[in-house]
């Protein structure tokens, strides 16, 4: 079967399982808006700086609970899943790409939705552009967010403390997504442009897509 | 043309030796068991078969793949597996997992009612694989395996803990491969099942590979 | 099910008296029209405090009886109870937008106790979506079920222990501080939502009823599991 038409099943079946398990709309989700109420009331901050904080601390909380998001396939696939779909023939690249568009698309449903509670919750004055920069920014920044998860994911296969260690292993390398997505908005309130922001994440994503399509097989035998 | 021809092979496993020297050849239309204790390396050697484990010594020919090369990620859906769990998405349902399996390797997704039927899972495929019994996920294993006729059939303790209808599929299988002139490899620490239904056997000791009958 | 259409229809009629009374209330002269969706944002948290306690009620009486209906109690209940909390959250936050001039205000403990609240139970149902066989999720919701109740006397009394925007409790032991026309509205709407809810219960409960029987009643799991047709192998 072609490379695309086995990308398109794993995405397929991957976002089936999700809708089954419900873990990020459900679960993920509701726990980082539960997190986005409890952190003003924690700090005690008043309601001038709670606006101004609205957007960074909605990023801060994007790398977080988005790292579950990103992590949650990965940290549930088996030795016996990964033997079904060596045998069937499936490209380790074609998984690779197949596992980034269905994190991609949870990731991008999870920040829409958060960014949502985040403006009605703590009220920022959001200049003119904001949602199509929020658009732009989350998607790269889903795009980037699953591509690290998979990796994380394929090089901690097998070991004892997977899920902290996978998570350890992205947040650090998230850095560049976090600084392009929170100081995109930045830069559009102090109206000085976007562009650089967003090309530090579209290099980002495009860095991490060479390496893991290019990765895929060395690191499937690796992890045999 | 053999199908299977391991030469010198070796391989560790967490720095420990677990095969040496491991020569095995597997001719078209052949029944090969393997038998050892448990912990000897059994399922080691057919992760090798089944190209899944790369060797690091010696050399291997499968299905005319080198094992050291990226040939075999284009003779591995001729090989088939059945391992020691079954190899299922138990979120998806009996149906659902091998309507993926026919789309993944291009299988007509028609015949997957009919392998259903003949595996007697038809009214029972909505189920979700892990609400369903070991057997019937065996069973669906071996619908997977219909679907998708392969050369090489590997068996790891396939039929423990089956009923004797289930045995009696895999067996049926095992038929249908060799009768299309593939081979087939079954291991088992039954050594006493594995000379009823085999044309070989070899034991599997201390990491080495004896010949027995 | 002739029973619960009957209760849909007088909560139907209800609903429609106590929409009436709050059209033809007077307005509050300060909160101006916006000061009508006392009549759904007051109304929809009693039915959510009341659904939570039914929820609780049932968890407890499950814990004790381990009947199935009391576990179908709690769950019908609180499913009602999440979405007339998220009724509640979403008038209170247009109300708060039109009068306080925000949505939200972080110096009000009983916005946020109630928001808290929702996602409380909002885990409660993702605890029972979890769980696939019935005793398990019955056990495990319960004993959620049972302490989380603990959130409802911490929303209601919260405005008394902090000061804060949010109006204190409009009827007390010593009398009301609403204008009589307005109080009379409220009190409709509210035992107009209690007749929903309880029509609402009726219809869920039925429902799940009807679920339980449908997982093949009186057939046992392997009757689906056939011979297989070991003769049709080699040509499948």
């Amino acid at each position: 079967m072609s490379f695309w038409t086995q990308t398109i099943e794993i995405a397929r079946i991957d976002l089936r399982v999700e809708r089954r398990l419900g873990d990020t709309l459900r679960i993920v989700l509701p726990f980082a808006v539960v997190a986005l109420l409890v952190f003003p009331l924690a700090l005690g901050i008043e309601l001038a700086v709670i606006s101004r904080i609205g957007p960074a601390v909605f990023w801060a909380l994007g790398i977080l609970f988005g790292m579950q998001v990103a992590l949650r396939q990965s940290v549930t696939d088996s030795q016996e899943r990964r033997d079904l779909h060596a045998l069937a023939g499936v490209d380790p690249a074609a998984r690779f790409v197949g596992r980034i568009i269905s994190g991609g698309v949870l990731m991008m449903v999870f920040l829409l939705v958060l960014f949502l509670a985040m403006v009605l919750l703590y009220g920022p004055a959001l200049p003119e552009g904001s949602w199509s920069t929020m658009l732009i920014s989350s998607a790269l920044f889903s795009v980037g967010l699953a591509e690290l998860g998979t990796l994380a994911g394929e090089v901690t296969t097998g070991l004892r403390n997977r899920t902290a260690l996978a998570s350890l292993i992205v947040a650090p390398l998230a850095l560049p997504l976090v600084i392009g997505a929170s100081q995109s908005l930045e830069a559009l309130s102090r109206g000085t442009g976007i562009l650089t922001w967003v090309l530090l994440m579209a290099v980002t994503d495009l860095t991490l897509a060479v390496v893991g399509v290019g990765l895929a097989r060395p690191l499937e035998e690796a992890t045999r | 043309m053999d199908l299977v021809q391991l030469s010198k092979v070796g391989v560790s496993l967490g720095g420990k030796p677990v095969l040496r020297d491991i020569d095995f050849v597997l001719k078209p239309g052949q029944i090969m068991g393997i038998s050892g204790l448990n912990g000897s390396g059994k399922t080691t050697l057919l992760r090798i078969l089944s190209t899944l484990l790369r060797i690091r010594e010696g050399s291997g020919v499968v299905l005319d793949a080198n094992i050291d090369s990226n040939d075999v990620f284009i003779v591995r859906p001729l090989i088939g597996m059945i391992g020691h769990k079954p190899a299922l998405i138990g979120e998806l349902t009996l149906h659902e997992n091998l309507l993926h399996v026919a789309r993944l390797t291009g299988v007509e997704e028609k015949k997957v009612g009919a392998v259903l039927a003949v595996v007697g899972l038809d009214e029972a495929s909505d189920r979700r694989a892990d609400a369903s019994s070991f057997g019937m996920q065996r069973r669906i294993e071996v619908a997977h395996l219909l679907l998708t006729r392969p050369r090489l059939l590997l068996l790891d303790e396939a039929t423990s803990g089956l009923d004797s209808s289930a045995r009696d599929l895999i067996a049926a299988l095992t038929e249908r491969v060799v009768g299309d002139g593939g081979g087939v490899v079954t291991v088992s620490h039954d050594q006493a099942r594995l000379a009823e239904s085999c044309d070989n056997t070899m034991s599997l000791t201390e990491g080495r590979l004896e010949l027995v009958s | 099910m002739t029973r619960i259409r009957v209760l849909f229809g007088v909560a139907a009629a209800a609903m429609a008296v106590g929409l009436w009374f709050a059209l033809t209330a007077p307005p509050d002269t300060l909160q101006g029209e916006y000061s009508r969706l006392i009549n759904i944002h007051v109304p929809s948290l009693w039915l959510a405090f009341l659904a939570f306690g039914l929820t609780a009620l049932g968890s407890i009486m499950w814990l004790w009886k381990q009947k199935q209906h009391w576990d179908r109690l709690a769950s019908a209940s609180a499913e009602i109870g999440v979405l007339f909390t998220a009724i509640g959250l979403f008038t209170g936050m247009v109300w708060g937008n039109a009068v306080w001039g925000r949505a939200w205000d972080w110096g009000d403990p009983r916005l946020t106790t109630t928001a808290v609240m929702f996602f409380v139970y909002l885990g409660y149902l993702a605890l029972r979506n979890a769980v696939d066989d019935p005793l398990v999720k019955a056990r495990r919701s319960s004993v959620l079920g049972a302490i989380a109740v603990v959130q409802v006397p911490l929303v209601y009394f919260s405005v008394n222990l902090f000061r804060t925007l949010h109006q204190t409790q409009s009827i007390r032991p010593d009398g009301s501080t609403m204008p009589s026309e307005m109080l009379v509205a409220m009190l409709i709407n509210v035992a107009a939502f209690t007749i929903l809810y309880v029509a609402l219960m009726a219809a869920r409960m039925d429902i799940a009823r009807v679920e339980e029987m449908s997982r093949e009643p009186g057939t046992l799991a392997g009757d689906a599991i056939k011979a297989p047709k070991l003769n049709e192998v080699k040509d499948v």
